[in-house]
């Protein structure tokens, strides 16, 4: 600009904080309806009817746990006349009102993590052309976008707390709450936060208030679901039979000391025999020190006896608020002594800082890919496969992720366990083992770009049954890693191909290890191994501090 | 009164053996005295329920009734258990006969001058729906058995769950000298499902799990006075509260022959009003009625 003029090809902008501006206005818009930073709770819906506006992208906080319900009420109140073509962005769509939206005609598009109890439903609406996908992630990857090429123009979330500066308490369940907020309060998005109460002195600030624009106080607190617990009366003989080839077959023998369970009978067996079982193998100490992990009530007998170090939370669980704050040297917690959770960051040590994934899937096929996609349901993958695959991107090393080198190259690397654990057949006699997975058609049907597969195939280096464990990792070529698969495939369709003899040499190989090769006897799994066998079990564990919600309690 | 299990440390809780946890046969073994337990119409001697068969559902050769003999604290005993894993517990014509015929065994050996100790172990819905008339009338001879035997020799019935004690067996219960319960076990006429399906769900919700064992529960029964004892489930607690319960020998009135007091109680019950679970406990309490 030597003589006074721009460069050649330089444009002239009129203003480079246009979204400031318009934020500004939208705030402007809405000053009847709030108070300060307050918004009165009886004209949400005009407010939101104002600082929404058509064609905006909306994220909602719907986690695994804890939903922004009152708001996503109110946004389904709106008068469609005013407010269409949103976009929201969920990571978990738990609520009948997020597919309200989309039947009213106020949301248009979703990009989703998670759909579980609404999947049958987002399926028939998206036959229905009421609605569009723009991706099915996992909550890694949503979160990711929201600060690339998703950032949202508005963020609903919710707290436990809130004071008239918009600080938020969030209590144990943080969850995903302050990466929604941070996407949208630092790109001049407006961030609103439903709160269960408004309070002059909060416990902590889990967000301070210069990120957030309002608060606003429910109806009722925000709904939450208790999704970890697993009632260990339900656990059967052969998810402790597969628990005990687990611990055994590759906790033992791969020295693993930092993981994820994923939730389900299978992984509480394994954490209800680590006093019991894996105490009597002398492993205390040895496996299973620093977890990646949910606050699963199943875990506090592995807790009490020592076995955990520390545990680092998505969320918390209900039930579990006093337990975790009277174990702060285990779980992290704020100086008012709660649960201090968050589930990008928790996400992202289940993806580099551990050195095993294990997790329950309901079908599979003979390459080991796998899904809990079925049929006429579009429920997603939430965060398993963040942590069911091997981050390339990974440098350091731990003895479990070196015991998975092959080959003696300069430039070997280890490898990440990933482990899948499933019955050869699921209830009602249906084979879990399948020739071509129900997320192929779905994927197909619902013409998705790629099958919905939760955990590829090529990722997996250990898969569990009743009839033993196949070392996949260990696999020459594809050929050896199918015959190891078919070999503890059961008499399901992809198990009928294994060939005896060859699954003989597997075994003496080391691929393929049936309980009598781990030293297990398969009579011995039995119930009286389960360091609690119920749900009063675990609250003794606690010392009454656990307090199960109701519908877990038998008394 | 129970021990509370929150107080047990590690060790304490990985040793202690659920009796929950156990099926109807095991029961009998661990409350036995070690080495005593033999079997009486075992399952090799299937007599299994012929109607069942008929109706699609696979028998058992026990019919998931056990009749055990053994001593108990040295002292003779039979125990009555019923398995309830199977048809959840229910009475048929096979399982009522075993159990009417022990008790007239018990009682025609207590007239001869020698005493057993008759111990039931109840999980059971009731009447096995699929043999109907023959089940109720099971259930009547086992209920007029209880009568005369208990005149002798003290009857205890325990109460662990998760099945509970429902339908005719509940009047069975009801029977018994000494009641034991653990806070899991349930005691009830109708089940909460019956009484849902009869009455509607404004009435009684049976997936409410909190009122299910507010109005039905251990606990709830104890503090009403209907059993005598509330133990942590846990075999070894379990057997040494029957154990003092058969101690106490015969009482001088049975519970069920309190009828007056009943009445008299039931007389005093302001009835304008929706009745709270958690006045009831004061309303019926055993200290009153004694």
């Amino acid at each position: 600009m030597r003589n006074g003029r721009l460069p050649k090809g330089a444009h002239l902008r009129s203003s480079w904080s246009t979204r400031r501006q318009k934020k500004a206005e939208r705030i402007a818009a809405a000053r009847n309806f709030a108070d300060g930073q307050i918004l009165a709770q009886e004209t949400i819906v005009q407010a939101l009817e104002t600082l929404v506006l058509p064609g905006d992208r909306v994220a909602i906080e719907g986690n695994n746990q804890k939903q922004a319900d009152f708001l996503s009420r109110a946004l389904a109140q709106a008068d469609s006349q005013k407010l269409h073509d949103l976009h929201l962005l969920i990571s978990s769509v738990s609520r009948p009102e997020h597919l309200d939206l989309f039947e009213h005609g106020i949301a248009r598009k979703i990009d989703f993590a998670y759909a579980g109890p609404q999947s049958l439903r987002m399926a028939q609406l998206l036959e229905d052309r009421r609605l569009e996908i723009g991706a099915i992630h996992t909550y890694v990857e949503l979160y990711a976008r929201m600060f690339i090429d998703l950032i949202p123009n508005v963020a609903l979330v919710c707290a436990a707390q809130g004071d008239r500066q918009g600080n938020l308490f969030t209590g144990p369940n943080t969850e995903d709450t302050p990466t929604i907020v941070e996407a949208a309060g630092f790109s001049s998005g407006i961030v609103i936060a439903q709160v269960n109460e408004i309070v002059d002195e909060l416990p902590r600030v889990d967000i301070p208030g210069s990120w957030v624009d309002y608060v606003v106080k429910a109806d009722r607190p925000f709904a939450i679901e208790p999704l970890f617990t697993r009632d260990p009366r339900h656990i059967h003989e052969v998810n402790i039979l597969m628990a005990m080839m687990v611990i055994r077959g590759i906790y033992e023998r791969h020295g693993v000391l930092s993981l994820n369970h994923g939730v389900g009978f299978d992984t509480a067996a394994i954490e209800l025999l680590l006093p019991t079982y894996a105490g009597s193998l002398g492993l205390k100490g040895k496996i299973c020190r620093h977890w990646a992990l949910n606050p699963h009530p199943t875990l506090i007998p592995a807790i009490e006896t020592g076995w955990v170090e520390s545990v680092h939370c998505f969320g918390s669980e209900l039930g579990m608020e006093e337990y975790l704050a009277a174990r702060s040297d285990l779980f992290f917690t704020g100086r008012d002594g709660s649960l201090r959770s968050n589930r990008v960051l928790a996400q992202l040590a289940g993806q580099y800082g551990i050195d095993l994934f294990i997790g329950s899937t309901l079908q599979m096929d003979g390459d080991a890919n796998s899904s809990t996609v079925t049929l006429g349901r579009l429920a997603g993958f939430g965060g398993a496969p963040n942590m069911g695959h091997d981050p390339h991107g990974r440098r350091h090393a731990s003895p479990a992720w070196l015991s998975l080198i092959k080959g003696n190259s300069d430039v070997a690397r280890g490898k990440k366990l990933v482990v899948q654990m499933l019955e050869t057949y699921q209830k009602g006699g249906v084979p879990a083992f399948v020739e071509s997975l129900d997320a192929v058609k779905v994927g197909r049907d619902a013409g998705m770009p790629i099958a919905p597969i939760m955990i590829y195939g090529d990722d997996v280096t250990h898969v569990v049954t009743e009839e033993g464990v196949a070392y996949l990792y260990k696999a020459i070529d594809l050929g050896e890693r199918r015959s190891a698969l078919a070999a503890i495939a059961g008499v399901t369709p992809v198990g009928l191909r294994h060939d005896p003899k060859r699954t003989e040499k597997l075994r003496r190989d080391g691929l393929v290890a049936f309980p009598e090769d781990l030293g297990i006897h398969p009579v011995e799994a039995k119930r009286s191994l389960l360091a609690a066998k119920s749900i009063e079990d675990l609250v003794a564990w606690s010392g009454g501090l656990y307090k199960p919600p109701a519908r877990f309690r038998s008394w | 009164m129970m021990t509370p299990a929150n107080r047990l440390d590690p060790k304490q809780l990985l040793t202690r053996k659920s009796f929950i946890e156990l099926s109807a046969r095991e029961r009998a073994k661990a409350l036995l005295d070690e080495g005593t337990y033999r079997e009486l119409l075992g399952p090799f001697e299937r007599l299994e329920s012929p109607w069942l068969p008929m109706q699609g559902v696979v028998p058992q050769s026990d019919d998931g009734l056990i009749v055990a003999r053994g001593t108990l604290s040295g002292k003779d005993a039979a125990i009555l258990a019923i398995e309830g894993r199977f048809q959840g517990g229910s009475t048929g014509e096979v399982s009522g006969a075993k159990i009417a015929a022990a008790l007239e065994l018990a009682q025609h050996d207590a007239e001869n001058g020698w005493p057993v100790q008759v111990l039931l172990l109840l999980e059971t819905g009731g009447v096995r729906l699929q043999e109907a008339n023959l089940g109720l009338e099971a259930i009547a001879e086992i209920n007029s058995s209880m009568v005369a035997l208990r005149e002798h020799v003290p009857v205890v019935g325990v109460i662990s769950g998760m099945v509970g004690c429902f339908g005719g067996m509940a009047i069975t219960a009801a029977l018994c000298s000494y009641l034991i319960m653990t806070r899991q076990g349930r005691l009830g006429l109708n089940g909460p499902e019956v009484i849902e399906e009869q009455s509607g769900i404004e009435e009684f919700d049976s997936s409410d799990r909190q009122l299910i064992w507010a109005v039905n529960g251990g606990e709830q029964r104890y503090a009403a006075g209907f059993v005598d004892d509330l133990v942590e489930d846990d075999v070894k607690l379990i057997r040494e509260r029957v154990i003092e319960a058969f101690g106490r020998g015969v009482p001088c009135r049975h519970r069920s022959e309190q009828v007056e007091d009943y009445l008299e109680r039931l007389a005093t019950i302001d009835v304008t009003h929706q009745l709270e679970i958690r006045h009831f406990g004061r309303l019926w309490s055993k200290r009153v009625l004694s």
